[in-house]
Formats: C-alpha cells, structure tokens, sequence
C-alpha cells in the first residue's frame, strides 16, 4: 500500500471521528430517576408528589413515641446493660439528660423539615397548575393540612421555630430566615388548617380512603385552639366534628385491629400495609416488644423486640378496675420459651398476627373520635365547668371502657379526670407529652415529672442488672419542657438562637 | 476454583525443571566473535571484554572482531562506554557475536509524558520516574506497591493489609475538598480514571511516570488536578526471542509486636467484678458484699475459658505465591510479546485471599516505512474472599472486644456459636465461625484493550489515531447463615439467613486522534502536537437481597422467603481539543506550552466546557560557555512552570435535581408517590487548579550525584462540594462550588551511585514536605466538619489545614467532687471522668461541639524514602524504607476497647483505670462508674503516628552459569520504628479530607519470601 497523498485521508478520518461526537455526547441525565424540573405539571405528577408527602408521615409517626410517650410517665426501658449504645440518645430522653447534641432530637428536627420541602414545592408549583380546578383544591387542602399538622408539632417541641413555606431557589438562602415567634407560628397553622377546612370533603370513595378529610382538619384545628386556650373556637371547631359521621365502635380492641382498618373512630390514620413485599409495613411492635422476649412475643423463631417505650409501673397502676382497655393496651409480662413468666410489660395495642417476619399491617392513629370527645370535654370545663355536656362526652368514652359514669365533680377535679382519662383512652398514641405541656405550667410540670421520677428510681419497672441510677437520671427543670435546638443547625448559622436552659 | 490454578503451577514447575536439565562441563577453548551496535548495525571498537569474576580479558579492534581464551562455563561481560553493558554464557560456542545497545538513560532517556514521550534533559515540569528496576522482585500484588518510597511528593501508603488491594496514591497533598484526592491513571494511552484497580501484573510493567505539576497534566485537564500516572506496560525487544520464568512463595504473619492486646478472661471478669463493686461504693457510699457481685463474676479465678479472639483469626504462615512467564519475540518488523501470570495472597485474616490469574498479549509492527500498527490487550480474572474488615463493628473490631471468657468450640466440637450477649456483656456471632460459615467472595473479569495506527507522512508528521476499551464485569456474593449469631444483645443463633448478590457491567471506551509535527532546524527544535479525544463509561448494575432461607443449604434468591432487587445505570463522557508545543533553542532554551478544551457530561447546563492551559520553561545552564569549566558538572537545568488543572471527580448527575419513589397506601391500594432527593445547581461547574512549580536537575560527575530539588504552589478554586445547608431547605447538605484550597511544597531527590571494583552501590534519598491549608470556604458556612460526637470530628476551617483532628482538650482525671465543682462546669461529671478545658471560657463545659478545639493534626511534617542498593560478584542487595514523620492519628478503636462500661473486653491497659482518688491508675483511662465524659471526641484518643518502616530487603543471588538465574530472598514490612500503638500507622479509615482515623481494621503482614528469575 502506498500513500499518494495521506494528509487528505487522515484529515477525513479525523473530520468523521469529529462528527461522530457532536455536543449531545455531553447530554447525560440518571436514566434511573425523574428530574425535578420536569415533574409537578400534570394531575398524576402532582398526586404522586402528594403520595410521597403523606409517606413521610411513616417514618415520622414510626419514631415519634419517642418524643411523646418515652418522655413521659407513661413509658420506660428494659435497661440493657450488656448495650449502653443508645445511652447518649434514647436513654437520654428516658432519663431527661437531653442536650443539643441528642441524636434523637437532631433526627426529630431534620425529619419534619425533610418533609416540608415536598409540602411547599408542590404547593408552589399548585400555583401555576392547569388541571382541573376542584383537584387543585383538593391538592391543596391536603398540603396546607399537613403543613399545619408539622407546624403544630414543631412550636409544641421547640417553640419558637423558623417558617418557611417557599421552596427555596439557591442553598443560601437558608441562611436568611430565623425563628419566629410562636403567635406567628399559629397564624400559620391556623390560616393552612382554615383552607384545609373549607376545601376538604368530609370523605372520599373507598380507594381513596386515608388521605385528609374536613373532619380531620377540624379536629386538628380544634386541638390547635384547646392548646391556644381559646375554648370558644375550641368547642365551636370540634362541635363541627359531631355531626360528619364518626362515632365510638363498641369494642375498644377493634379500634387497633388491622383487619378493621380506617373504621367509624377513625379520624385521620397514617397508613401502613405489611404482608407484602412493598415496603409499606410497619413495625411498631418490634420496636416495643421485650427484647429478651426470642419469640414468646412476636411469633417468629427467636424473635426479639427493642425493650422501648415499655409500660411504667405508673400508668399500670392507673387503670380502675374493671377497665377493658387495660389488657388491650398493655400486656404486663408475658411467658418465655422456658414457660417461665417473664415480669417485662409491653405494649401490646399494635400487636396483631402478622405473616411475614417485620411488616405488621397496623396502622398509626394520629386523630380518632374519642380524642375529639375528650378534647370537647375538656374546653367546654374549662370555659364553663363540667356541664352536662362536658360529663355526656367524658362518660362516652369511660363506658366503652366498662367504666362507670363520672358525677359530681368540680372543675379542677373534672380536668384531672379528663386528663387521665386521656391518658388511657389514648395511651402510647404519642399525645402524652403534649397533654402534661397544654394542661401544665413548666414548673407544675417539672414537680410532677420530678415526683414520677421519683417513684421510678425507687421502685424501677424493669430490672437494672445491677447498675444504680445516675444522680442526674430523672432530673426535670422547667426549661426542659421545650427540646432544645439541634446542635448541628446552631454550628451551621449561627445566627440560630438557642432555647433558654440548654 | 484452586484446582483450576493449580494445574497452571505445576506447568510453570515443569518448566523449572527442565531448565535443570541442561548441565554444562568446563573446558578450555577459543571464542571469538564481532560487536556491532543495535542501532546501526556498525562494528564497535574498544569494546572491554571481561570473562567474568577473573582478571582475564581484551578488547575489540576496530572491526570490532575479538578472540579470547576461556572455559565453557564462563561468562563474557562485554562494555564500552555509551552502551549497556552485556554478558553472554559462553557454553559450547566458539563464535559469540554481540549487539550492544546504546545507554539511552545516560545520553538522551526518553520519559513517557501525556499523549507522547520527551527527552528528559528536555523535560520543563516536574516529572518523576519510578525505577522499576529497584523495585520489581518484592512480593506484591498490586501495582501501586512499586510507587512507595520512590519519588519525592508521591505519598503511598498501604492503609490495610487487605490481599490484593489496591495502595492508597496521593500526589502532593490534599487538593480537594469534595472531589477527592486520587490521581488519574493512564495504562498505555488510556485513562482508566482514579483507580489502578487490580487486574494489572505488576510483573507486565515497563515503566511508570508521575506527572506531578500542572504543566505535565494540564494536558489531562479536568483529570489532572491530582497528578497523573502513566504506566507502559513492556513489550518485546527488537531482534530478540526471550522467555522469562519468575516465581516467588513467601509466608505472611502479623508480628507479635503489632498485635492488640486485650484482657484474658480471667482478667475480664476480674475487671467486671470490680467495676460492680465499685460503682456501689460510689453511688451508694458503702462496701459492697460478694453476692451483690453478679455470679458470674464473684470468683474471676474460676473463669473456665481464655480465648485470645485476635489471635484465633489470624492466619499463621499465610501463603503469598506468584508464577510469571513471559515470552517476547522481536524478529523484523514484527515485535510480541506474550505473558501469563499467577497469584494467589492467602490473608493473614483466616479465610480471606487473593487470587489473580492474568494474561497479556501485544503485537507490534511496521506494515512499511510509513505505517505502524499495534495492539495490546490484556485479561484478567480475579477472585477475592472477603471479609469486613474495618471498623469496631466488623471482625477484627470483634475480635478486640468479644468476651474472652468464651471457648472458641464446645466440648463436642462444634462452634460456640454465640460470644457474650448475657452477663451484660455485647454478645456477637463467634469471629472465627464466621469468617469460617460466611459465603463471601468477589469475582472481577477484566479486559482491557488498546490498538494504534500510526502514519508517518512528509518526513516530520506523525498520524495516530488510537481505540481504548475496557470491560470489567464484577459479581459479588454475600451468603450468612442462619446458625450465625447476630451481634448485640439477645442475638443468639438461628437468626435470619441473608444473602446479597451485586453484579455490574462497565464498559470504558476512548478514542484518541493525535497529530505531530517534529522538525530540528539547526539550533531550533520544535515539535508540536494537536488532537482531539472523547471517552465515555457506562456502568450498569443488578444488586439483590433475599432474607430468610427455609435452610442454608440452597442460597439462591429463589429460595429466600423475602427478595428484594434493583438495577441501576450510570454514565459519564468527556469531549476535549489538546495542543502542545515545545521548542528549544541550542538544547539549552526550553519552552513548552499546552493547551486542552473540553467539556464534560457531569457538570451543569450553565458551566459545560473548561479551558486548562499551561506553559513551561527551561535553562540548561550546564550547556552554555561559561560552564563549560566545571567539568565535574554533568547536567544543570533550572525550570519553571504554571498551568491550570480540573478535577470532575463528582459522580454524575450532581446538578440535577431528582427525585426518589417515596410510596404510600390509600384505600388498601399500593400507590407510587415521589419525594425530591437533591438540591438541584444548574451552575456546578469546574473546579480548577492554579499550579506553580519552580525546579533544578543537577547531575555531578559523570551523573553519580544526582539531585533533584522543586517548590510548588498549587490553589484549588471553586471546589464541588457537599455544604453543610440548614435543614430548612428540605435537605442536610447540597453540592456547590465554593472554596479554596492551598497546597505548597518543596521535593528533594538526592541520588549516588558509584562502583568499586566488583562492587557497585546505589542510594536514593527522597523527601517531601507539602503544606496544606484551607484559604476559604464559605462566609456563611466557613467550616466542614465530618465525624460525630462520640468518635471524633474532622474539621476544615480557613487558615488551617484539611480536616484537623477537633475535641475536648483532655487535662486529667477528676479525683475528687471538689476537683469538679472547683472546675468550670461539666453536667454530670462525677469523679474518674475526663477533664475537659473550658476552651471559650464561658465557664461551662457545653455537652457539644462548643468547647471543641483542634486537637490533632493528621498531616504529616515531611514524608520521605530511602533506597540503598548494591551489588558485589553475584550478590546483590537492596534497601527501603518509607518513613512519615509528625502527624496524629485518632484512635477511635480505643472508644470501644477501653469502653469502661464493661459491655466489652478490654485492653490490657484497661487495669490501670481510675478506680478511686487512692487508686487514680495512669491518669488516662477513666472510671468504669458511668459513660459520660469519656468517650466524647478528646485529646486522649490522638497519638503521633511518625515512623519509619524497613518495607522491603531483597537479597539475591546470580547464576551467571545458569543462564542468569537469580535467586532472591526477601522480607516485606520487616521492622516498623513507631510509638504509634496501632497495628499500622499508615491506616486511613475515613479517608479524603478525612484523615487521621483508626477504628481498627485488617492488618499489615510482614512477608518472608523466596523467589526465582530463569531466562531461557
């Protein structure tokens, strides 16, 4: 082969290897994911954005007892002496030696503002949607309740917390907003759960069952005023509950079955499904169960539980009897593989047969009829006393119960008797903590959580293995009625302020 | 599977055998012959000619013909100035005609450099050469092992002692903040990315360049921030057929020395009986009685069972073996080469190891004066066990603090399946049972594949136009068994069986079209270089998991009651335009400049394509007139240079925004929904380096003395990093390009190398000192802290250096409640805790990063490498060791193996704990009454990692009647000079600007082995 004049060949070549790779070589996007900036524009892109907000609600929901139950009187630990592991972070919320540091509290902040985002991106991108209008309302009302329900969760653990309600456009921008008083914080809340009244329907059709309805907004709406002590707005939101359908179901144990899901009590449940590969399970009782328990409790071969948020002696000790609600809520031991009685209560409301290993089907109840009932109880005594009608909705829920009616009593016994009967009608469905914060002040607060501590450190629910409590295990100051602000976010801005105390 | 190998060794032992066959006798002759020079074919005279260890000899008229008197058994050494050295095994011949070869590395050594080679007296940037030659015989597994010790400024440190892995390569520092560190590899033309992965024989390499400033790798542009490796891999002689046979065995241990030493069991349990009692002293102020003391612990001299856990998952006399045959032919116009290879590293971890078989082909040649062709390609298949390794969580981690009070058998035989988890102590799967039961193995299948065309045309242009392909296809499997115990408490056996099944396909394919010009004009010599590449990868993989196995016999996903799976695809491509020109005027005036545009796939709509441009000078001082007079002056070259690298080592889609399934159920249906993962940055662009190197090349004396001096300053700008963001946004963290990085240094190479008489000796010397600083982050955000609370944090601040070691400064031990409330306040403190300092005065010890100070600083002053060598008749010799010196590390292993709550076996050290204010123990190890304040992030964790480590003595022995056999005894990471208490001071766990961090992981070996190189 001889080359007469090569340059002309090779100048081709390289001109075809050049054309071969023009600019749209340089086009590559995740082939495995959807982009942003193309999503949010129609009707189903939007209700698969709202999806994943309320799929949010799992994981939050699944840790909150955390917070709202293992706080408190009502729940403790099995100490595991032989794993201090979760000493710094859940044993700190047990023992109240919470500190800006606690990893708990960090994921507790971290988690609500992770779902935020999705809230006000596709409430932002609503604002130029060209669907059907009654949809985008819809839409609308669902995003604006949960924003209000996140809301309300974070002024009640932190206080004074930041607003955002804007997708933001650049990372810095972050840096620009700072907490907000708390009466801001409820304009907020109040004004999403209006919108999410007038334009929520009161039900949907059975496939669409579980998504937010009018009656939840208003119950919600109706807990935001009780806690605002604004009675009036209280009693006239939740008498607006009365009529739309609900009602207590006979059996107190039918409230928690999974066979028996999204029923007559129930309000606003977040959704779970196990006995599938979907991923939609929950695990409640894995988290509760004893954890020395190797499948005496959870029915599978040598099955343990976490040992968390077990039943206190106290709240044991509370029920009358006769209370049918007791051994629905709380089994006080159970026996082990030996045959041996194992004296390590547990929860046992979320403890259903189940078939595969690690995805229960229960739900979580966040809003159900008898909390209505109660919260209506209790703002029509404080505003007028125990009226009849605040003993008629009372004594509702303590004869589904097997209980005798109340009588008789004056108001600040009548608000013990609501407040208790709160405390086991909705025992270790996380409202507990919010309970003793609304019907408290911090320093009240601080003697009564001081005198359970008191009596736990004298008389332990479960065993220590040998190990005496710490001098600063059980020590409540009234500051501790807010958390603290997380730590990581104080070393990011520093501008963030810190609650007092911590 | 090692069946299949072992056929192939006992080929290669055939081999050796028979090359025993051939004896030779001694008996006195005549030989005679001519030498001619390889290049031209020309008759050399005055050629020495030596029969080797005798005084006998001649030299060549100027026919270059010679006659000489010998035996049969000798050998001919033939020299002359100008040529390498030869030597020829006279046997039964009478007529030994020899070409000699003209010493290229002494008159004009040509170095590989990006996309092309350069005379090294030419060479303006700073470029070292590794000289594999030193370096060759050690037992090693992977490549990056030839690079320790051997140039100035390239730091590799072998930070486990994993078989078969792949060393840690930095090359001058830490540059990036978010993007990593890692150089570019360039396997003959192809640039393979940041990894040398694992399936290149060391044996297969030519040579290795490291292009260290951004003159030399600007030419890789967003490629080059980080230095650059080319690696030749060798091919055939001309003229010549040559069959090399190399096979080295050796045995692995961890020394006893570098062993971690934990309580025994009696020890234990003596520690557990006393931290009960005291913790009654304390909290409740009185004596305690023997029967509060658990009984499992009330008589510690009646503990049954002693196990060293580490001890029991060590390998002992782990074997390293490797078997290479190459075979190269250069006859004509044609030249191949063709060689296979063999290793097998046994862990020194029981049940781990390393297999690799490999084979390599290359043809090359000239289809006429004006084309040449060739084509490489070369297979590799690997196949791993593995264990994991790193982390107080994983098996050596276990190994620490697993009850030592435990049997490794029962009495019947079988495993004790289940170590601690009762008695308050953790409980884990038995270490040995699982290294043992645990199916784990990857399988690597490589190919890479490189071919060229290359046309000469007008005398002084040169066309090639070059394909690169890789393949690699990896499988890997995880099998645990249900008679494993979980780790925690209350974890006994049967737990749930698991299995995880990963495969991924990546396919990497380059193409290069490069033009060169060369044109000497008298006194000016000028070559320029113009081309286009583009490259792209795409990586797809199906991972899988199946959980519980109705038994643990079938371990296919089929079989599992729950399976979980997923695939994914991922790609990159990169376009780019190169330039280079370089002129020299009098072979004393040096300029070069390149030039590179390219654009790549990762980056943002807004920032596609980066611009990296560089020039370089030199002044071979040594040429003009004036030093002329210094005749003991070799070579004196002052250079400088500048230029602008890239680093687009983010991952893909970074400045997108996506979104994950997020999915939920209504009405009992199954519905999709979707949640944003990302913050999107349609502006993520380049981050780019601006690099100054200023250099000098002395050679003295006819080049014995060597010496290399270069000072450097690089700035890395606009740096692709994950921020800190408040939560706020919806997101923890969101990629930006912010920042900026300073990295200045100076390098020294010192060599000699001399000979008297027989014996010939060699030394090099290298060190480096760099400097690192952060000179900017973000005013907003202006710190990137990694880490926690309770191990330790890395912090990169402006005007320190990346990610210093941060905590409390530990002062002591408290001894008494008046100590504490006389001390700035730390809540809950109670006596035999840490005393930290109240380093922002404030007068509390916040239980946060608040009074955190740095408290480490894990960069070292100055990294170094010495090399001796030398040979004296048949013997030969060589040296080196690798040193490091100031620098701390954190380790954190200590969080756990001196955790006092008892919850694990403790080291030894453990004893002299705080017990009482009359029994304060070493004043380091805290009270075992309560966890707070000991194992926050604090000084008393940092320990000086400085060292030197003898990495390699080779002693070797020539046959020269044997053909040149030589046999060679070598010890690898024989003695390791260290106050550093860890098993490696090199360890690096978190990595990137991460260093500094030990939380245990697989250890380093030391290495006996015996090898054997056969020429046929």
């Amino acid at each position: 082969m001889k080359m007469k004049n090569p340059i002309i060949l090779y100048s081709l070549l390289l001109g075809l290897t050049l054309f071969s790779c023009g600019e749209d070589y340089l086009e590559k996007t995740d082939p495995t994911k959807l982009v942003a900036d193309n999503f949010y524009e129609t009707e189903t892109q939007v209700a698969q954005a709202l999806n994943g907000v309320y799929s949010q609600l799992q994981g939050i929901v699944s840790s909150q007892w955390q917070y709202n139950e293992f706080t408190t009187d009502n729940t403790t630990l099995h100490f595991n002496i032989g794993d201090r592991g979760q000493g710094p972070s859940l044993e700190a919320l047990e023992f109240w030696q919470i500190n800006p540091s606690t990893s708990n509290i960090n994921n507790l902040y971290n988690s609500i503002y992770e779902a935020m985002v999705n809230i006000n991106t596709t409430l932002a991108k609503l604002e130029n949607a060209t669907f059907d209008e009654a949809a985008i309302q819809q839409f609308e009302g669902q995003l604006k309740f949960l924003r209000a329900y996140y809301y309300f969760h974070l002024v009640q653990y932190f206080g004074e917390v930041i607003i955002i309600t804007e997708p933001l456009e650049t990372p810095s921008e972050a840096w620009s907003y700072a907490r907000q008083p708390v009466d801001e914080v409820y304009a907020l809340i109040e004004s999403d759960l209006n919108t999410a009244v007038s334009s929520l329907p009161a039900s949907y059709e059975a496939s669409e069952t579980g998504r937010v309805t009018k009656g939840a907004a208003l119950s919600l709406l109706g807990k935001v005023y009780l806690t605002k002590k604004e009675y009036d707005n209280a009693i006239n939101t939740l008498t607006q509950v009365l009529p739309l359908g609900y009602a207590l179901l006979p059996s107190y144990a039918d409230v928690f079955d999974p066979q028996n899901k999204n029923h007559q009590e129930s309000i606003f449940d977040v959704q779970f499904q196990g006995g599938n590969e979907l991923g939609e399970h929950s695990d409640f009782i894995y988290t509760f169960a004893p954890r020395e328990s190797e499948g005496a409790v959870i029915d599978f071969p040598g099955q343990n539980g976490g040992g968390w948020n077990v039943p206190t002696l106290d709240i044991i000790a509370a029920y009358e009897e006769g209370d049918l609600r007791k051994a629905v809520s709380i089994q006080e031991g159970y026996t082990n593989l030996a045959g041996e009685w194992v004296p390590v209560p547990f929860i046992n409301k979320y403890h259903h047969p189940h078939t595969i290993r690690g995805r229960t089907d229960d739900n979580w109840p966040v809003i159900r009829y008898a909390d209505v009932l109660l919260m209506l109880s209790e703002a029509i005594n404080e505003q007028s006393g125990p009226t009849p009608d605040a003993y008629d909705y009372l004594n509702q829920v303590r004869q589904r119960a097997g209980l005798a009616p109340l009588s008789g009593l004056d108001q600040e016994a009548f608000r013990s008797a609501v407040l208790k009967e709160r405390r086991l009608e909705l025992a270790f469905e996380n409202h507990r903590w919010f309970d003793l914060k609304r019907t408290m002040t911090p320093e009240a607060l601080a003697a009564f959580m001081n005198a359970y501590g008191a009596k736990e450190r004298s008389n332990p629910t479960t065993t220590r293995g040998g190990i005496p409590f710490s001098p600063a295990d059980y020590v409540f100051e009234p500051y501790e009625v807010l958390f603290p602000i997380p730590a990581d976010q104080i070393v990011i801005n520093e501008e963030l302020t810190q609650n007092p105390g911590y | 599977m090692k069946q299949n190998y072992l056929i192939w060794r006992q080929i290669l032992l055939l081999l050796i055998a028979l090359s025993s066959l051939e004896h030779a006798y001694a008996q006195s002759k005549t030989v005679s012959g001519k030498v001619t020079a390889a290049e031209d074919g020309a008759p050399i005279p005055g050629v020495n000619i030596l029969v080797k260890n005798t005084e006998t000899g001649t030299v060549t008229d100027v026919n270059g013909d010679y006659t000489i008197s010998v035996e049969d058994d000798a050998t001919l050494v033939f020299s002359a100035i100008g040529f390498i050295t030869q030597e020829a095994v006279v046997n039964e011949r009478t007529e030994i005609d020899i070409t000699l070869s003209s010493d290229v590395k002494s008159l004009s050594e040509v170095v590989v450099i990006g996309y092309g080679s350069q005379r090294k007296a030419d060479i303006t940037s700073a470029v070292s050469v590794v000289d594999i030659e030193n370096v060759k015989e050690r037992p090693i597994a992977n490549l990056t092992s030839l690079m320790q010790g051997q140039a100035p400024g390239v730091v590799v440190r072998q930070t486990t002692g994993t078989p078969g892995e792949e060393l840690e390569v930095s090359i001058r520092g830490i540059s990036s903040l978010g993007a990593g560190s890692n150089p570019l590899y360039v396997i003959d033309g192809f640039p393979v990315g940041t990894s040398a992965g694992q399936y290149i024989n060391p044996a297969d390499i030519e040579s290795i360049t490291v292009l260290k400033d951004a003159a030399s790798t600007a030419i890789y542009g967003a490629r080059g921030s980080n230095g650059v490796i080319l690696i030749t891999t060798k091919s055939a002689q001309a003229d010549e057929v040559r069959l090399t046979f190399n096979a080295t065995y050796g045995v692995q241990n961890i020394p006893d020395s570098r062993r971690t030493q934990m309580m025994n069991g009696v020890e234990f349990a003596q520690f557990k009986k006393e931290s009960f009692e005291d913790k009654i002293r304390y909290f409740e102020g009185r004596e305690p009685s023997i029967e509060e003391v658990p009984i499992d612990y009330r008589y510690p001299e009646q503990t049954p069972y002693s196990t060293d856990w580490l001890d029991e998952i060590l390998n002992q006399n782990a074997s390293f073996q490797n078997y290479n045959v190459t075979l190269g032919a250069g006859k004509g116009a044609i030249r191949s080469l063709v060689s296979v290879g063999y290793l097998n590293q046994e862990g020194a971890v029981i049940e781990t190891g390393f297999e690799r078989f490999n084979a390599r082909a290359n043809i090359y040649g000239d289809i006429n004066e004006n084309i040449a062709v060739g084509w490489n390609i070369v297979g590799a298949f690997t196949r791993e066990q593995f264990a994991n390794t790193a982390g107080r969580d994983a098996i050596i981690g276990k190994a620490l603090w697993a009850d030592p009070r435990e049997p490794v058998y029962n009495e019947d035989g079988t495993f004790n399946d289940y170590i601690g988890g009762h008695d308050g102590v953790f409980g884990t799967s038995n270490p040995v049972q699982e290294l043992k039961e645990m199916e784990r193995n990857r399988n690597n299948t490589n190919v890479l594949t490189n071919g060229f065309l290359e046309f000469t045309f007008l005398q002084d242009f040169t066309f090639k136009s070059s394909v690169n392909a890789r393949l690699i296809n990896f499988r890997q499997k995880e099998f645990r068994p249900s008679f494993l115990a979980g780790q925690g408490f209350d974890q006994p056996p049967p737990r749930e069986a698991y299995l995880r099944e990963y495969y991924s396909e990546n396919v990497n394919i380059s193409t290069d079209q490069v033009l060169t010009y060369t044109k000497g004009l008298g006194d000016h010599q000028v070559s320029a270089m113009v081309g286009y590449s583009a490259q792209e990868e795409t990586v797809k993989g199906i991972s899988a998991s199946g959980d519980d196995f109705p038994n643990d016999i079938v371990r296919f996903l089929d079989a599992a009651v729950r399976v979980d799976a997923g695939s994914s695809e991922e790609s990159w491509s990169l376009l780019a335009y190169i330039g280079r020109l370089n002129y020299s005027f009098k072979d004393k005036y040096l300029v070069s400049a390149s030039y590179r545009r390219e654009g790549s796939s990762r980056f943002g709509a807004n920032n596609k394509w980066g611009n990296f441009p560089a020039v370089s000078v030199g002044w071979r001082l040594s040429e003009e007139p004036f030093m002329r007079d210094f005749t003991w002056l070799t070579d004196l070259k002052l250079r400088g240079s500048w230029g602008v690298t890239g680093n687009n080592n983010i991952g893909n889609y970074r400045s997108l925004s996506t979104l994950n399934a997020s999915n939920y159920i209504l009405g009992s249906n199954f519905v999709s929904g979707q949640v944003l993962s990302s913050f999107p940055n349609v502006n993520l662009g380049w981050e780019q380096s601006n690099q100054v190197n200023v250099g000098m090349d002395l050679s003295l004396l006819d080049n014995k003395l060597t010496f290399t001096a270069e000072y450097y300053n690089k700035i890395t700008n606009d740096m692709l990093l994950p921020i800190e963001i408040p939560v706020i946004s919806g997101f923890q963290s969101a990629f930006s390009n912010i920042g900026k990085v300073e990295n200045k240094g100076l390098e020294l190479a010192l060599g000699y190398r001399t000979a008297v008489n027989e014996l010939n000796l060699y030394t090099n010397f290298n060190i480096a000192f760099n400097r690192n600083k952060v000179l900017e982050i973000l005013g907003e955000n202006d710190e990137i802290r990694n880490g926690s609370f309770y191990s330790s944090y890395n912090v990169s601040v402006p005007g320190r250096p990346i990610g210093m070691i941060h905590g409390f400064r530990m002062l002591g031990i408290f001894n008494t409640e008046d100590e504490i409330a006389a001390w700035p306040t730390q809540d809950g403190a109670i006596p035999g805790v840490y005393k930290y300092e109240d380093t922002n005065g404030d007068g509390v010890i916040s239980y946060d990063t608040e009074d955190m100070v740095e408290i480490g600083n894990p960069h070292p002053k100055f990294v170094w490498g010495f090399s001796l060598g030398g040979d004296y008749r048949q013997f030969d010799l060589n040296l080196l060791i690798t040193g490091a010196q100031d620098y701390d590390i954190f380790r954190n292993i200590e969080a756990t193996t001196l955790n006092m709550d008892g919850v694990f076996n403790l080291l030894q050290a453990g004893k002299n704990r705080w017990r009482s204010a009359d029994s304060p123990g070493n004043g380091i190890i805290a009270t075992s009454n309560t966890w707070k304040w000991e194992r926050e992030s604090n000084s008393r964790y940092v320990f000086d990692g400085s060292h030197a480590w003898v990495k390699n003595i080779t002693l070797g022995y020539t046959m020269p009647d044997w053909k040149n056999t030589r046999v060679y005894f070598s010890v690898d990471n024989l003695l390791l000079i260290s106050n550093y208490p860890g098993n490696n001071p090199e360890v690096n766990q978190r990595g990137g600007i991460n260093p500094g961090f030990d939380d245990e992981t697989y250890p380093v070996p030391r290495t006996f082995s015996l090898g054997a190189v056969l020429n046929f």
